[in-house]
């Protein structure tokens, strides 16, 4: 082999390995130093938080309105059935020294804000909204949280749908337990009766149809974070 | 004759040598888990909005061309490899300004001129190469504007990386969606430069091969001592 074939065989060689490479997920060895630098970024990510970090939109920028797009796992649109389960109650519990259930006049009494924010969606597009809710800080502060409480679990009635978050993104002034979009009540396409939203998490980490709020010592998964997104997914 | 090679020492430093090729994986693998990612959602416009300057919104890059096989497997290799590209790219920059390798990079008078030259040459104009240092003006020009054009890429990568904890960073770049559409333009002029680099090494100087993975050349086969154009004079 003179050292011209060598080189056209090298190239056949490494083009060959680039093609099978394509779209592939890559080398299953390659998985565990993936993790690795999953876990480093996510440290990285946890220092570089702060709660005095705000989502802004520009002035002018108008809500997409019914072009933000609705999204649930269930085949239906989840809704509430009163008859079948009882009245919708937001349950909060874990590491609190007061568990509460509230109904949505009891969140409507509590603090309320209503911020213009983005929704960013891991797929890259983001969509503007008017959300008005109560504080997730404020909601913890009636249940009387217990400092050793590290993670928070927002689950929700969409077939088994949930995401735990690190108690500090769910303390961000701009995560709140949302009721109302764009001046209306939260319709079913957005998450009905209530929903998380903050611009500091992902969507998928935002969880709709909301059931109950549970404050853990550990993280607990979630819907998406344990079908190979990152866990964090924080912004 | 071409200078700032001195006879015996090889090409190029081993430094540059093999933080080359770690650049020609990392940029790879970013660049096609890049472009799986931006299928999620290949367009630019905020939801209710349309986008002024992307005439491809809603086409999807085809597949062969990106890495990753689902967007949450193209995120991983993509904030993985991240890190080895920007340590990569530190490393070649801090030794490129430390052992004094810049100055065969940066413009200088007559650089404009002699690029026109080189031009002039490329497409039969002009019948003898120009005479050169180490790289033409054509490949300093290139080699010049590559790091600023990829730290465009990197800076805008963080803020869309974090749109809120560095929220004036985005803001500075015209927001998220502006951040996001310099991420992938910017990405698009550094394979732009980089498939032309990789055309003209086979096309003109495939001795650059050796020269750029053993450090071996000899001036003799240097494109100006063979007055090599294009396909054109590709031996000796």
């Amino acid at each position: 082999m003179n050292r011209r074939e060598m080189i056209a065989a090298a190239g056949a060689t490494f083009g060959s390995a680039l093609l099978t490479a394509c779209d592939s997920t890559g080398p299953a060895r390659a998985a565990g130093a993936l993790t690795f630098a999953q876990h480093k970024n996510e440290t990285l990510e946890r220092a570089l938080f702060s709660h005095r970090s705000r989502d802004r939109v520009a002035p002018g920028v108008g809500v997409a309105g019914d072009k933000f797009p609705s999204y649930f796992i269930s085949d239906r649109v989840p809704i509430w059935d009163a008859a079948m389960r009882g009245a919708w109650r937001l349950e909060v519990g874990g590491m609190v020294s007061r568990p509460m259930a509230f109904s949505l006049d009891d969140l409507m009494r509590l603090e309320r804000q209503t911020q213009r924010v983005n929704h960013y969606c891991v797929e890259g597009w983001t969509a503007v909204a008017d959300f008005t809710g109560v504080p997730v800080s404020a909601l913890a502060a009636a249940c009387g949280v217990d400092p050793a409480s590290r993670f928070v679990d927002f689950e929700s009635f969409d077939d088994g749908y949930h995401e735990s978050w690190d108690i500090e993104s769910a303390m961000h002034p701009q995560t709140i337990i949302v009721y109302g979009k764009d001046g209306s009540p939260l319709s079913a396409a957005y998450g009905a009766p209530a929903r998380v939203h903050s611009p500091v998490k992902y969507g998928y980490k935002n969880t709709k149809y909301l059931t109950r709020v549970m404050f853990l010592p550990a993280a607990n998964g979630g819907y998406w974070s344990d079908r190979g997104y990152e866990w964090y997914g924080g912004l | 004759m071409t200078q700032g090679t001195p006879a015996g020492s090889p090409r190029h430093h081993w430094v540059v040598r093999v933080t080359h090729w770690v650049n020609v994986v990392a940029l790879s693998l970013m660049v096609g888990s890049g472009l799986r990612i931006f299928n999620a959602y290949p367009a630019f416009a905020r939801k209710g909005e349309t986008f002024c300057c992307y005439p491809f919104e809603g086409m999807a890059i085809p597949s062969w061309l990106t890495f990753g096989g689902w967007l949450a497997g193209a995120r991983q290799w993509h904030f993985a490899m991240m890190w080895v590209l920007v340590v990569n790219g530190l490393i070649y920059m801090a030794w490129v300004y430390l052992h004094g390798e810049w100055r065969d990079l940066v413009p200088r008078r007559g650089d404009l001129r002699d690029s026109v030259e080189m031009v002039k040459y490329y497409a039969f104009v002009r019948k003898d190469h120009p005479r050169q240092g180490k790289h033409n003006a054509l490949q300093k020009a290139a080699y010049f504007a590559l790091p600023w054009i990829a730290l465009l890429t990197v800076v805008s990568g963080i803020a869309i990386w974090k749109p809120v904890q560095f929220a004036g960073l985005t803001d500075l770049l015209g927001g998220y969606t502006w951040a996001r559409y310099w991420h992938f333009v910017s990405m698009v002029a550094v394979v732009a430069i980089a498939v032309g680099h990789v055309f003209m090494v086979f096309a003109v100087d495939p001795y650059a091969l050796r020269s750029m993975t053993t450090g071996g050349w000899s001036e003799r086969l240097s494109p100006e001592a063979r007055n090599a154009r294009p396909f054109i004079n590709l031996k000796l």
